[in-house]
């Protein structure tokens, strides 16, 4: 009687257990079912092609090379891509989370009632595809644009701020499109934080920016690190943004593996640049994941 | 050590009136609770003199000194908080040296003061853990042990105990008094629990709808409320209604539907006023033949409950009057019977209705 009574409070008949893990295993299997098919077999395609031979007539030639590789990290044109990519990549992240946070301390401090308003608000850029929203951008940066004709009424400037065409202009389409996905984890990493622990802080005498620093800021380090990855993910294989709002004088990773495919027909020199694009990325997280591991363990599980 | 004065204190949050213009006194060393019901004011009154919010009116001063326009951290004040509010990512002894690095204390100072403070609460192993690491009770005592480091000139406790199970709360009832007692510290301690708020205080305020409703010794909330609802609110109670018939020294007589009752009175009232006597059920004495006091009736009794160190017993004196009263349990009286109680005038007191 006292033995069945207990087993309702948990799983400790053996099938139980594996009951539930069965249905656990059944409820993610679409998920890998996707990534299997639609991630991890073309990768292998990738790879594949990557060390295929180039040929301008077929997708590729008979036989398999380095050359690919050698060439894409021995020529300055694709590494100065590479890097910039990457550069881009991190000067977006730190722009979404300079910029970020204080919205996302906010919406995560208030109980005003156009909160709701405010988080549509931080959507809303996703609201917009991608083309329609960096013609937009052309609407406002272009040489004859509303900003330079704006300063030109004003008797402010003669000749035109170059404000696209340039970094600069797809640097701020890319921290305008990704800045959700720096706030949303914020906001949930800030959430969760006691603001006793900010009272507390205080009373033992910190002034505000020593309770930012000290407190706030190490306690919302999950959701730095969240959001940090991955507005740099998404900045640095970003492809649209950087050819429309770049118009070529801007040339990335991404931009020359399109370059590569479409313009030249070099399948295999764009899977091995699309594939050094890709582990570059995965590096650089992997390493700013060590720096900031430190931080995280303080945290506990 | 500071004196701690309160005067006119209001605060509002969108117009409601949350705390309704108060004066309190602290004395130096003192320690004072704030004893009330859910939403009457004490969490706001503590954060008012903490500054973590600002008054809509009235002034708090440190020994004279007023203090409303200071930002919470140049305050000095130690503050615990109901769910601790430890820094989780600190460990203990970082915990404890946050406020003494934020005074810029030397290191080998800090460490000395952290050791000490640690022993005090005795809690000298535990400097390398965790908050998580923790139990509940610990837990408790580094956030006593970390307000305490920084040598505050007051110290505030906002429901330290409410997260504890029974017996540990107990404990730390004492712990924390005898603490407060060897620092010597000016303490406000706030408490909806009635017991714990008589063990620990110098001084009981007692609180309702953001106003003082009295403010004295244990004694003085138990023996002498000064109201009916500080009364209910603290300890169990029986009113029985009358009229004031006339005063006779420091008693007065009053009429009842249990008949005339002598009864202990703070003032003198008029004749015909309307009054309530308070009578604790434990000051009652039941008997099976008729007593020799003054205050005496018959009743029946209509329920019992065993508690172990006493009887509970529920009383129906008749014309719908009912009391409730607490016996040794020596001697027992069944369900049914019929019984005589007393209600020695020394022990009761008069209430205005
Ligand atoms: N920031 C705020 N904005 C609006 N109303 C508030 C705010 N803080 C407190 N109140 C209101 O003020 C009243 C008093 O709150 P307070 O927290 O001081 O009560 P309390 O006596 O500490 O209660 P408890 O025993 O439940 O902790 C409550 O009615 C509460 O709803
Ligand atoms: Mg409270």
């Amino acid at each position: 009687m006292a033995a069945g009574a207990l087993t309702t409070f948990g799983p400790a008949v053996p099938g139980d257990a594996a009951r539930a893990r069965a249905l656990r295993l059944l409820l993610i299997a679409p998920v890998v079912v996707l990534i299997v098919v639609f991630l991890v077999l073309p990768y292998l395609n990738i790879v594949v092609m990557s060390i295929r031979v180039p040929s301008t007539r077929a997708p590729y030639a008979p036989g398999f090379t380095p050359d690919n590789y050698l060439r894409a990290l021995t020529d300055s044109l694709y590494l100065g891509a590479l890097a910039r990519s990457l550069a881009i990549g991190a000067a977006t992240a730190f722009f979404c989370l300079v910029l970020g946070y204080p919205v996302a301390y906010h919406l995560a401090r208030t109980n005003a009632r156009f909160k709701g308003l405010l988080f549509a608000a931080v959507l809303s850029p996703l609201l917009v595809g991608v083309v329609i929203r960096s013609y937009g951008w052309i609407i406002i940066l272009a040489n004859n644009g509303i900003i330079n004709q704006t300063l030109r009424g004003l008797g402010w400037i003669d000749s035109p701020v170059r404000l696209m065409y340039n970094e600069f202009g797809v640097m701020l389409a890319l921290v305008h499109v990704f800045l959700p996905f720096m706030i949303l984890p914020l906001t949930g990493a800030i959430q969760s934080i006691d603001p006793n622990l900010e009272a507390a802080a205080r009373s033992l005498g910190a002034p505000r920016w020593r309770v930012f620093t000290r407190i706030v800021l190490p306690l919302s380090m999950p959701g730095i690190q969240s959001g940090t990855i991955l507005v740099f993910v998404l900045a640095v294989s970003a492809y649209v943004t950087p050819m429309l709002l770049g118009g070529g004088n801007v040339q990335t990773m991404a931009t020359l593996v399109v370059q590569q495919l479409v313009d030249a027909f070099l399948w295999p020199v764009g899977a091995a640049l699309a594939l050094i694009l890709s582990l570059a990325g995965a590096c650089s997280v992997a390493i700013y994941a060590r720096l900031t591991a430190r931080t995280m363990r303080r945290l506990g599980p | 050590m500071t004196r701690l004065s309160i005067s006119g204190l209001a605060k509002r949050f969108d117009k409601v009136a949350v705390l309704k213009g108060f004066d309190l006194e602290i004395a130096n060393g003192e320690l004072i609770s704030l004893l009330g019901p859910s939403g009457c004011g004490k969490t706001t009154t503590l954060r008012c003199i903490a500054g973590f919010e600002q008054p809509s009116s009235g002034r708090i001063e440190f020994d004279g000194a007023d203090v409303v326009r200071l930002p919470a951290e140049k305050r000095d004040i130690g503050m615990v908080f109901q769910n601790y509010a430890l820094f989780p990512h600190m460990t203990v002894a970082e915990n404890l040296a946050f406020g003494l690095e934020m005074r810029k204390v030397a290191k080998p100072e800090i460490e000395r003061r952290t050791a000490e403070v640690l022993k005090l609460v005795q809690l000298s192993d535990l400097g390398g853990r965790y908050p998580r690491q923790l139990s509940g009770g610990q837990q408790q005592r580094v956030a006593l042990a970390r307000a305490l480091v920084i040598e505050p000139k007051l110290l505030l406790l906002d429901e330290p105990l409410a997260n504890l199970d029974a017996k540990l709360r107990e404990e730390m009832r004492f712990f924390i008094r005898s603490l407060q007692r060897r620092v010597g510290i000016t303490t406000v301690y706030v408490t909806h629990d009635q017991a714990e708020a008589m063990v620990i205080s110098d001084r009981i305020v007692v609180m309702f709808g953001g106003e003082i409703a009295q403010i004295g010794s244990a004694g003085d909330v138990y023996d002498r409320p000064a109201s009916r609802q500080v009364a209910s609110f603290i300890g169990l109670s029986n009113f029985i209604d009358g009229t004031v018939d006339g005063m006779d020294g420091e008693y007065c007589n009053v009429d009842t539907r249990l008949g005339r009752m002598r009864c202990r009175a703070g003032g003198a009232p008029a004749k015909g006023t309307a009054a309530s006597i308070l009578a604790r059920p434990e000051v009652i004495v039941l008997s099976s033949t008729e007593p020799q006091d003054v205050n005496r009736a018959r009743a029946t009794v209509a329920e019992r409950y065993f508690l172990g160190n006493m009887i509970d017993y529920r009383l129906d004196c008749g014309d719908g009057v009912v009391m409730q009263t607490q016996q040794p349990p020596h001697k027992v009286f069944e369900v049914g019977a019929s019984v005589w109680f007393a209600i020695p005038a020394g022990q009761t007191w008069l209430l205005a209705r």
